[in-house]
């Protein structure tokens, strides 16, 4: 069963949210790349297209189903909602419907000499909400003694 | 020890070699042991259209299945690197029982006997395969693939070698399906213009070509009409895709400097003459007609000249990883052979020409197939991968036109494509 709601699906699916991948390397050196092509498939995966076969991120996404390593996409609307949600490349395709279909998108976008080596599908396995509102209101049940007294809910203003 | 890998078995050599991925030694492993389809398989690679039945393109009534290919999730080959036809597992002396695709909870498996090892994805066949030319030739006999992106010119497959009862001693290259004399025709080549225009109109498949040929004497001088073949090839070529360079993988003869600079003007932007196998000894009990005509150190040279034409990059060397432990002249060791065999790797890196592998396979109508020889195991191609590509990354060496789509010694240069180019 996917672990996305609608809302999160709308959220990816909208087309002026912001999707950024995180990637880490052999060393643990962090790598985020925009992601603007990120959407949901039919089966609760998640796919976007990667441009360049030689980008940092393509070779962190290769390490990455290769050993196992999560990856983690951060996706945030207009308004702030943002949700993080962490998951495993679960498949790398280069050819076939799926591929064409954003190679053909790409195309379309960014001309005839644009590139479009392959398409990463992951499985998403965790998903928090990281809008602002939502996190406060965690922190301050779990964390009440790291709130300054400045904050209205800690002492009265005059 | 496992009876099927003649020492190490998959799970003793991914416990041995943590840092290489799993999925690799399974690649390497069904490489040697070969995959079968089941009914079951087959019938779905139909309904996905990823079974072409070449038959009629054959001129023959029984059906002759040509499988698009079968790709692992991170999208390396299990099926299609095999020329077409041989696909299918028969015609080789395989390294113990062979693995089978099958589908399991509707999903399309490689198992390892009854056990699911990896999930597999068929590829469908090109659009071109199934049309003829305006002259009524089968457009796949005119260009071949190996997929899923990978356009293949054989341009002739007849090798002086084989005539003089010298050839490589695990070539099998005359006896493939299409068989094609030296010479191109302007038909020949009309028919070629028209293929290649046909198989680029689908658009998102193709990103490599390779133009092979077997060793050409004849000529003013030695190899000129094997280069005069190539010149008419890459001048067509350079019709279809209305460029001056043309990016196809060049298999060839050693060829001087001359005959380099011509290919060069006709639009070549790479070169391959193969070593096959490094030890000076062995290259001669192994390749007698590359050296009679004209010895070891000419391919060496040939390769090396052209790295000053071609550029460091655009030259490889291919090495038939496990040749050299064939016997009774060979290595008695895996140590001794890739000692040996990355020497030689190191030494062409060391020049700028970019050093490859591929798997031996003991093929049906090779030298080695008759005399019965044992494949080399898997731990032995575990190590050759893993070393070749350190020396692509010592000596930050591209062989990208060998990429791993196309070739199977870039599959590990997919971890050090990048060095910190960008995000
Ligand atoms: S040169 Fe050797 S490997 Fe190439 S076709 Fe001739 S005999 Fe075969």
């Amino acid at each position: 069963m996917s672990k996305l709601t609608k809302e999160i699906i709308d959220l990816i699916n909208g087309s002026e949210s912001i999707k950024i991948l995180a990637t880490a390397d052999e060393e643990g050196n962090p790598c985020t790349a925009f992601k603007d092509s990120l959407t949901v498939l039919d089966d609760g995966n998640l796919a976007f297209g990667e441009e360049f076969e030689g980008s940092q991120t393509n070779v962190n996404l290769v390490r990455s189903i290769w050993f196992n390593k999560s990856v983690e996409l951060t996706v945030r609307d207009r308004r702030g909602t943002t949700f993080q949600i962490k998951g495993k490349p679960y498949r790398y395709v280069h050819a076939g419907p799926l591929f064409k279909k954003f190679y053909f998108a790409e195309r379309e976008k960014r001309g005839a000499d644009s590139e479009l080596a392959g398409v990463w599908i992951i499985t998403p396995e965790e998903v928090r909400n990281e809008t602002y509102e939502i996190r406060k209101k965690e922190e301050d049940e779990r964390h009440p003694f790291f709130r300054h007294f400045d904050r209205a809910s800690v002492r009265k203003v005059k | 020890m496992n009876e099927d890998n003649h020492e190490l078995g998959f799970e003793e050599l991914a416990a041995k070699y943590p840092d290489f991925p799993r999925l690799l030694i399974r690649k390497l492993d069904a490489e040697l042991r070969g995959v079968a389809l089941t009914e079951r398989a087959l019938e779905r690679a139909k309904e996905e259209g990823c079974l072409y039945d070449a038959a009629a393109d054959l001129g023959q009534e029984t059906p002759r299945p040509v499988l698009g290919g079968a790709l692992f999730r991170d999208g390396s080959w299990v099926l299609g690197m095999e020329p077409m036809y041989l696909q299918f597992p028969n015609g080789y002396k395989r390294s113990g029982s062979l693995y089978t695709i099958d589908v399991v909870d509707g999903k399309l498996w490689l198992l390892d006997g009854d056990n699911p090892v990896e999930e597999v994805f068929f590829v469908s066949y090109p659009e071109y395969f199934g049309k003829k030319t305006s002259r009524g030739t089968p457009m796949v006999k005119v260009v071949s693939a190996r997929l899923p992106g990978l356009l293949f010119v054989y341009l002739y497959n007849r090798c002086d070698f084989w005539a003089e009862q010298k050839p490589c001693k695990y070539c099998s290259f005359p006896t493939r399906v299409f068989r094609r004399k030296p010479g191109y025709t302007q038909e020949g080549l009309d028919d070629l213009y028209e293929t290649m225009n046909e198989a680029l109109k689908e658009e998102g498949k193709w990103m490599n070509i390779v133009l092979l040929a077997g060793s050409n004497l004849s000529g003013n001088s030695p190899y000129d009409n094997e280069v005069d073949e190539y010149v008419k090839v890459l001048t067509t070529l350079r019709k279809s895709f209305g460029t001056e360079k043309v990016y196809a993988k060049m298999v060839a003869s050693a060829f001087s400097r001359e005959q380099l600079l011509r290919l060069k003007e006709a639009g070549a932007t790479t070169y391959q003459p193969h070593i096959e196998v490094w030890d000076e000894k062995l290259f001669e009990w192994i390749c007698p007609g590359k050296t009679k005509y004209f010895g070891r150190q000419y391919w060496i040279d040939s390769a090396l000249s052209a790295v000053e034409i071609f550029g460091r990059g655009y030259v490889c060397t291919q090495f038939v990883g496990g040749v050299e432990l064939m016997q009774p002249y060979g290595f008695k060791t895996i140590d001794e052979a890739l000692e040996s065999t990355l020497e030689g790797a190191e030494f062409f890196a060391s020049h700028g020409v970019g050093p490859i592998a591929i798997i031996h396979r003991l093929e049906k109508g090779t030298v080695f197939y008759a005399q019965k020889q044992k494949p080399a195991p898997l731990e032995y191609y575990v190590r050759l991968m893993k070393g070749i590509s350190e020396i692509h990354r010592k000596y930050n060496l591209s062989v990208d036109f060998n990429n791993y789509r196309c070739h199977p010694t870039g599959d590990l240069d997919r971890l050090h494509n990048a060095a910190r180019e960008g995000a």
